[in-house]
């Protein structure tokens, strides 16, 4: 319910990015931004088990609306300084949605999402913290 | 006796803080419901279970009709063998892991080198130090021996026919078919982590005093980063600081070359007898990743029915005493990380090691002598 409500908040406060299709299905999902991309994603399922594998669902976009793309991600434990045992891929669904299967969190704790998009000839690492209990 | 059994209700819990309920929590309920595995379309019906267990017993796969899968997983020794390493048909570089709740894993063998129970199962089969048998072995045992192959007629559904390979995978299939079967019984750490989810103070003042500091210890170390959920461990691998050296100049790699092993062998998941057509059964095996790290690493293990050791992978530690000093006392520099390590000097006093062996004995119970199997065909 907290991210719904901060998602529809994020919505409200960026008209310019209302084209951008936030919703990946299950009513439900993330948001971060930089200041040219928007990218919205959820898990699937929804709740991250420890040492299962899970999928990642993205929607990414641009400010001004030029399409981007899903290029790399990457997860790490800051704390331990180790990322994943298991090497995610990315398959491209179209107009900016983006399924990445293989993703396995192993311990319990602090991890840190990086996500590499690009536009044209620009990219960048965007990243997001989860916490898995 | 009464008052033996009044002394144990007489004591207080020590207090538990919501977080500590909640790590608590995570580390059951136990049993959990059976495992399923996709990958064995026989998996989980009473006749291959029973198939399996024979063939388990069978020292016919061997090449000398010496050894079964049975002579190292011993029931009476919590399905190992009380050795620090393995025999064969010489000594081996490795301890011979317990079978106990081996149903749940999802990576097998000390270096992982196996992602099914059923290929995991054809190894020491196959394997020259080992069984040193072959597919043309099982095959012929299967086809010839009139009470395994009514046994294996009632497993499949048909005669055993078919290639040697065919018939050697179906054999690893029951056999895994029995191995999932092994699930350990309840324990004393399973009752007082139900009565503290449930809030009944009286069931968990019957858990030692002893035990419980034991198991605050295990939280705060945050033993359970590697060692998580139900079956105290995460199924993955880690380097704790046991060394690497099998003999002068040779070292054991661990998951580095399992996972090399898991590539190259035409039994994994991703091969075509895996009985999964949805292929989510292997979705492990294609996204797993080789890496410089993983040298050194050994397969996280269970921590119920720990067995009376040696432990580790390699038996290095004989008693579990042993196994907690070194969490004590293990150089970081060994485990040469530039982060917070996850396995770190506990510096334990005397007190504080007696308790957490305490607790690691609570994850065990004393299991009844197997019955024998029942007949194959009665």
């Amino acid at each position: 319910m907290r991210l719904l409500a901060g998602l529809l908040a994020l919505v409200i406060a960026l008209p310019a990015w209302a084209d951008c299709p936030l919703d990946l299905g299950r009513g439900t999902g993330l948001v971060i931004f930089s200041s040219h991309y928007l990218v919205a994603f959820r898990p699937e399922p929804v709740r991250i088990e420890i040492g299962e594998p899970f999928s990642l669902l993205f929607n990414v976009c641009t400010k001004n609306d030029k399409p981007a793309e899903l290029v790399a991600i990457d997860a790490q434990m800051p704390e331990h300084k180790h990322g994943m045992n298991y090497r995610p891929t990315i398959v491209s669904l179209g107009e900016g949605r983006y399924r990445v299967d293989g993703m396995v969190f192993h311990m319990p704790g602090r991890w840190e999402l990086a996500i590499d998009v690009r536009a044209g000839e620009e990219s960048e690492r965007l990243s997001h913290e989860l916490v898995v209990k | 006796m009464l008052a033996l059994a009044a002394s144990a209700v007489a004591q207080t819990p020590l207090p538990w803080s919501d977080d500590d309920v909640t790590a608590i929590a995570r580390h059951g309920p136990w049993p959990p419901s059976a495992p399923r595995d996709a990958s064995n379309r026989v998996a989980g019906t009473q006749a291959a279970v029973v198939l399996g267990e024979h063939l388990f017993n069978e020292r016919r796969l061997s090449a000398d009709g010496a050894m079964s899968c049975a002579s190292c997983h011993v029931a009476g020794r919590d399905w190992s063998d009380g050795r620090a390493r393995a025999v064969g048909r010489g000594e081996l570089d490795r301890r011979t892991p317990s079978l106990w709740n081996v149903g749940f894993a999802h990576w097998f063998g000390w270096d992982g080198a196996g992602d099914s129970l059923w290929s995991q199962s054809i190894r020491p089969i196959l394997d020259p130090r080992e069984m040193a048998g072959n597919a043309g072995r099982v095959a012929d045992l299967l086809r010839e021996d009139k009470a395994l192959a009514c046994g294996y007629e009632r497993a499949f559904g048909h005669r055993p026919g078919g290639d040697d390979e065919t018939l050697l995978i179906d054999a690893a299939k029951a056999l895994a078919a029995f191995q999932a079967t092994l699930v350990s019984p309840r324990t004393p750490f399973d009752a007082f982590r139900d009565a503290l989810v449930a809030g009944d103070r009286e069931a968990a003042a019957r858990y030692p005093l002893a035990a419980q500091r034991g198991l605050k210890i295990f939280i705060e170390a945050n033993c359970a980063a590697c060692h998580f959920g139900p079956r105290f461990t995460n199924g993955e691998f880690g380097d704790v600081g046991i060394p690497f050296f099998t003999r002068p100049g040779e070292v054991d790699a661990g998951r580095l070359d399992g996972l090399a092993k898991l590539a190259n062998s035409t039994f994994n998941l991703l091969g075509r007898h895996n009985d999964d057509a949805s292929g989510a059964s292997a979705l492990r095996t294609r996204h797993v990743q080789r890496l410089h790290s993983n040298f050194g690493e050994f397969r996280v293990p269970s921590l119920r029915q720990l067995g009376s050791g040696p432990f580790m992978h390699n038996g290095h530690f004989a008693t579990l005493e042993d196994v907690v000093k070194h969490y004590s006392d293990v150089s970081p520099d060994r485990l040469h990380s530039d982060a917070l390590p996850l396995v770190r000097p506990l510096a334990l006093t005397a007190e504080q090691s007696s308790d957490l062996v305490v607790f690691l004995r609570t994850l065990s119970v004393e299991v009844p002598p197997r019955p024998a199997p029942p007949p194959l065909c009665p």
